[in-house]
C-alpha cells in the first residue's frame, strides 16, 4: 500500500510515538483563560465536540500505560484524576490532593486528598486507592522516569486520606512530578476492567469506541461546577482532516493542530484561535562531550549566527516566541534577566577563529519529520550559520531511525520536547551530568553543584535565587540552541468559552469550558 | 453395481468421462484457494521479516523517551520481542485460525482494534467497487456506441486524464469544492456510538475520491474491450442481420468483453484497498488504513500482520470470484 504518500500528509505536525508524559504541560505568563468576550457568566449545558490527534493502531485504555494518543490521554484525564494539575503561577495547582508538606529535608512528602473526593460509583476514594494507584504506575515500565526516586516501597497510607512519598533525595519539585501522569483508579482494578474503570474526574465515561468517546457531566465532582452537559471526543489522524472537520462546523475544537492550520482560520471570523505560549521547545543540540562542538566558544558562535525572529517567523509561521537558549521558558522561576541573544556575525567568525574551527569541512545536522516544523527549522538553521562561515548539510532521518542512532550521541542534531514543565525539569533530565537523557552529553561541575543547591533549598525565593544562577551557566555554556518556543494551537467555534491556554498537557484540561449558544 | 443399473454411466473414478462441472468448478476453486492461501502465508512471513528489518522495533517505539536500558529490556520481554522472528510469527500463524490475531505493542488485542475498522474499510472500498463498475461500463458503452465520434473522444481522454490523478489529489479537491466552498457535504467523517459512519452523507466524497482514479482505468478497459470485440465475426453478422444497436450491446458485446472487464475491476480491488489507507487519512475515515499506516510506524508486527491478512484473505476473495465470472463467461467459447 501507498505508505510514501501517507506519510508526507503524517508530517503534518503530531507528537512521535516517544513523546514524553512524563516532560509535560507546564507554566505559562500568560492568563490562564482563552479570550472569552467581556464578563460572560459561564452559562450550563451543552455537548462540547473536541478532535484530538491520535492513530487507531496506538489506542490504549491504560491510564498508566505509554499514552501515544492525544485522543486517549484527553478521555483519561477527563475521567480520572491525578494528585495535582499543570497551572500558571504556580505552575502546580492541587486536584485530588488538596495540599501538599515537605518534610525539612525535602525527602519525604505527604499529600493530603481532596475532602468528598469520590468515583463515579460513588465510593470515596481512600489514600489506600492512592497508593495502589502510584504503585501500579511506579510498576511499568516508564515507572522509574515518571515518579523519580521514588521507590514503590516507599508509597505509603498513612490514615484515609494521607498518602507519602518518600524520595531517595531531597526534590523540591516533587508536587510538580505529579501533574500529568498520576491517575487514580480504585484498588484491585483489573487490567481487563480498565476501559471502564470508574475516575474521579469531571466527566464520567458514555461510551468509547474505536477511540473515539461520549463523556458526561459528573454533577457530584468535587473539583466545583462544570458547565457542559457532554464532551465527544472525536479522534483524528492528520491536522488537516481536523482542521477541514471545525471549519465544516463538524467539530467545536480542534485542540493541538498546529500553526498550519491557524493560518487557514485567520481568514474566518468566526473561528477562535487559542494560542498556548511556550508549548515546544525544538532546540538544536551541539555535542559538548566530544567532537567539533565541543568547544564552548564555537557553540557560542552558532548560538550568535541563528536568526531567531526569522526562524520563529518562517518555522513557526509567527506562531512562536524568540528564545534565549534556556529550557523551561514557562517557569515563573524562568531567568527573564539575562539579555536576550541577539544576531552578531562578525562577533561569531571571531569565536569560530579564536576557537580554531575547520570551516573548510561541511557538518551534518540530523533532523526528522516527527513534528511539523522540525525539518523545516534545520534547513533554515544551516543557511543561516552559512553566512557566518559554518557548512552544514540537513540529513533527515526516519523516526526510528533517528531515535535508536543519533538521539544522545550525534554531533549536531534537533531534538524537541512537548513540554515546558520547568527549569529544573530540564537541567534534571538533561543536563546534569549524570542525567539520563544528556543530550548533548554535557559534563559542568559548577552547574551540578548549582543544581544540588537548587534541589536542597526550601525556601521558594532562595531557591528562585539559585535557579537564576543556574540558567546563567545554562545561557553560557551548555549544549543547547533553543531560537525559540512554539505556540500550541487550538482552533474553536465562535460559541467555545474559557478554553485552556497552558502549554503542553495543560490542555487537556477542558472542565471549565461552556459553550455560549 | 450402480454403473450397469444407470444405464452404462461409468462411475467418475474409472472412466475416462470428464468430471461433472459443477465439481470440476468446485476442484478448481479449492485448488486456488489453497494456492492463494499459501502465497497468504508466504506474505504474512514477510511482513514479520521485513518488520525485524526495520530499524528500531515496538518495544523502542511504544517507550517514553528516556526509558532506561533495563525499562527496555523489561518491555522487550513484556512484548515477546527477545524471542526469535520465527517463533513469535509461528504463534501468530497458529492463533490465526481459531481468530485470535495476537496483542498490539500496546496492550489491547488485535482483532479488537479490527474490528470497527475493517467493516468500515470494506464498506467503503465496497461502494467504491460498485460505483466504478457502474460508471465504468456506463461510460465505456457510451464511448464504444460510436467508436470514433466526438463522445468517444471525450471519454477516452478525460478517462486517461483522470486515472492520471492520484487519489489526494482528488480527495483534496473534493473536500475543498463540496465541504469547505458550498458546505453541501461533511468534510470528515466521524462516527457514532457504534464506531460507524454517524450519516451516509459521510461516506459520498471518500467513495468518490477512492472511485474517480479506477473509474479513469476501468473505462479504458471496457472501451478497449468493447473494440475488440466488435471486431468479432458474430458481431458483424449482427449488424449485418439488423439486429438493434441496444441488444448489439447488451446481448453480444458485452457477455464477450466480460472476461477482461471482470479481470480490470478486480484489479482495482487491490488498488482500492491501497487508495483508502490515502483517503481514509484525509476524510478521517474510520477504516483500517489509520490502523496500519501506526502500526508500521510502530513496528508492530501483530497489527500490520492482522491488517495484512483480513485485506489478502478479501483481495484473494474477489479475484477468485473474477476468475470464476471469467471461467464462466469464457467456458463455451475456449
Amino acid at each position: 500500500m501507498n505508505l510514501n504518500r501517507r506519510q508526507v500528509l503524517w508530517a503534518g505536525g503530531t507528537t512521535g510515538a516517544a513523546m514524553l508524559l512524563a516532560a509535560c504541560g507546564g507554566g505559562g505568563e500568560s492568563s490562564a483563560k482563552s479570550p472569552a468576550k467581556g464578563n460572560e457568566k459561564p452559562r450550563p449545558g451543552g455537548t462540547l465536540r473536541v478532535g484530538a490527534l491520535g492513530r487507531a493502531s496506538a489506542i490504549t485504555r491504560d491510564p498508566h500505560g505509554t499514552q501515544a494518543n492525544e485522543s486517549d490521554y484527553l478521555i483519561i484525564s477527563l475521567v480520572h484524576d491525578t494528585l495535582t494539575v499543570p497551572g500558571t503561577k504556580p505552575n502546580t495547582l492541587p486536584r485530588l490532593a488538596a495540599r501538599w508538606q515537605a518534610s525539612d529535608d525535602l525527602k519525604t512528602w505527604r499529600f493530603t486528598l481532596a475532602k468528598g473526593a469520590k468515583f463515579h460509583d460513588g465510593t470515596p476514594v481512600t489514600a489506600a486507592d492512592v497508593v495502589w494507584s502510584l504503585k501500579r504506575l511506579r510498576a511499568t515500565p516508564s515507572g522509574a522516569s515518571r515518579l523519580p526516586g521514588i521507590k514503590a516501597e516507599n508509597i505509603k497510607a498513612e490514615g484515609d486520606d494521607t498518602v507519602v512519598l518518600v524520595s531517595d533525595y531531597a526534590n523540591a519539585e516533587l508536587p510538580l512530578l505529579t501533574r500529568l501522569t498520576t491517575f487514580v483508579l480504585k484498588k484491585d482494578t483489573k487490567d481487563a476492567d480498565l476501559g471502564k474503570a470508574p475516575g474521579t474526574g469531571p466527566f464520567k465515561l458514555d461510551w468509547f469506541r474505536s477511540g473515539n468517546a461520549r463523556l458526561v457531566r459528573n454533577e457530584d465532582w468535587y473539583g466545583g461546577e462544570v458547565h457542559l452537559d457532554a464532551i465527544e471526543v472525536k479522534i483524528f489522524e492528520s491536522p488537516q482532516a481536523m482542521a477541514n472537520a471545525l471549519l465544516a462546523g463538524q467539530i467545536d475544537v480542534a485542540s493541538n493542530v498546529g500553526a498550519v492550520a491557524a493560518r487557514t482560520a485567520e481568514a474566518r471570523d468566526d473561528i477562535q484561535i487559542v494560542r498556548r505560549p511556550n508549548d515546544m521547545a525544538m532546540p538544536m543540540v551541539m555535542r559538548t562531550a566530544d567532537g567539533p562542538f565541543a568547544d564552548a566558544k564555537v557553540r557560542e558562535a552558532l548560538r550568535l549566527a541563528v536568526d531567531r525572529e526569522a526562524m520563529v517567523k518562517q518555522v513557526l509561521s509567527g506562531y512562536g516566541t524568540v528564545a534565549n537558549d534556556i529550557l523551561g521558558t514557562g517557569d515563573p522561576a524562568y531567568a527573564k534577566d539575562i539579555p536576550q541573544r541577539a544576531r552578531d556575525l562578525v562577533k561569531a567568525k571571531q569565536l569560530l577563529k579564536d576557537a580554531g574551527f575547520d570551516t573548510s569541512k561541511t557538518y551534518r545536522l540530523l533532523t526528522t519529520e516527527d513534528i511539523a516544523g522540525l525539518a523545516e527549522s534545520a534547513t533554515l538553521f544551516a543557511s543561516q550559520v552559512r553566512e557566518a562561515g559554518v557548512k552544514v548539510e540537513v540529513v533527515k532521518q526516519e523516526s526510528a531511525t533517528f531515535w535508536d542512532k543519533t538521539w544522545l550521541k550525534g554531533d549536531l542534531y534537533t531534538t524537541y520536547w512537548g513540554t515546558n514543565d520547568s527549569v529544573v525539569f530540564f537541567a534534571s533530565k538533561t543536563m546534569v551530568s549524570d542525567s539520563g537523557q544528556n543530550e548533548a552529553g554535557w559534563k559542568d561541575t559548577a552547574f551540578d553543584a548549582t543544581y544540588r543547591k537548587a534541589m536542597g533549598t526550601k525556601d521558594a525565593a532562595a531557591r528562585t535565587t539559585v535557579l537564576q544562577e543556574l540558567q546563567r551557566i545554562e545561557f553560557d555554556r551548555s549544549g543547547y540552541l533553543l531560537w525559540g518556543m512554539a505556540d500550541g494551537i487550538d482552533l474553536a467555534g465562535a460559541a467555545v468559552r474559557d478554553l485552556p491556554t497552558l502549554p503542553g498537557y495543560g490542555r487537556v484540561q477542558l472542565e471549565q469550558a461552556w459553550l455560549a449558544r | 453395481m450402480a454403473g450397469t443399473l444407470t444405464g452404462g454411466e461409468p462411475a467418475a473414478a474409472s472412466g475416462p468421462r470428464p468430471v461433472p462441472a459443477a465439481v470440476r468448478t468446485a476442484l478448481y476453486a479449492a485448488g486456488v484457494v489453497a494456492r492463494r492461501l499459501l502465497l497468504l502465508a508466504v506474505l504474512l512471513a514477510a511482513v514479520f521479516a521485513a518488520v525485524e528489518l526495520l530499524p528500531g522495533d515496538a518495544a523502542t517505539a511504544t517507550s517514553e523517551r528516556g526509558e532506561t536500558a533495563a525499562d527496555l529490556a523489561a518491555r522487550r520481554r513484556l512484548l515477546g520481542l527477545d524471542r526469535p522472528v520465527a517463533e513469535r510469527f509461528w504463534d501468530w500463524m497458529t492463533g490465526l485460525p481459531t481468530g485470535d490475531l495476537g496483542t498490539s505493542a500496546r496492550g489491547e488485542p488485535v482483532a479488537g482494534l479490527l474490528a470497527h475498522p475493517f467493516p468500515n474499510t470494506l464498506l467503503l472500498g465496497g461502494l467504491a467497487l460498485l460505483v466504478t463498475l457502474v460508471v465504468s461500463v456506463a461510460l465505456g458503452c457510451w464511448a464504444a456506441a460510436r467508436p470514433g465520434g466526438g463522445i468517444d473522444r471525450t471519454v477516452s481522454a478525460s478517462a486517461t486524464g483522470i486515472l492520471a490523478l492520484p487519489e489526494f489529489v482528488v480527495a483534496v479537491a473534493l473536500v475543498l469544492v463540496f465541504a469547505l466552498w458550498t458546505d453541501w457535504l461533511p468534510a470528515v467523517t466521524l462516527t457514532d456510538a457504534d464506531g460507524s459512519p454517524a450519516s451516509w452523507r459521510m461516506l459520498v466524497l471518500p467513495v468518490l475520491a477512492l472511485a474517480v482514479p479506477q473509474i479513469g482505468w476501468n473505462t479504458r478497459i471496457v472501451r478497449a474491450a468493447l473494440a475488440d470485440e466488435a471486431k468479432a465475426p458474430h458481431i458483424e453478422t449482427a449488424v449485418l442481420d439488423g439486429l438493434p444497436r441496444h441488444r448489439i450491446l447488451t446481448h453480444h458485446l458485452l457477455p464477450g468483453a466480460l472476461p477482461t472487464v471482470a479481470a480490470g475491476i478486480a484489479t482495482s480491488t487491490g488498488m482500492l484497498l491501497g487508495g483508502a489507507v490515502v483517503v481514509e487519512t484525509i476524510f478521517n475515515y474510520p477504516g483500517i488504513g489509520s490502523v496500519l499506516a501506526g502500526a508500521v510506524t510502530d513496528r508492530d508486527s501483530p497489527v500490520i500482520a492482522g491488517v495484512v491478512a483480513v485485506t489478502g484473505a478479501v483481495i484473494t476473495g474477489v479475484l477468485l470470484l473474477a476468475d470464476l465470472v471469467r471461467a464462466w463467461a469464457s467456458g463455451g467459447r475456449t
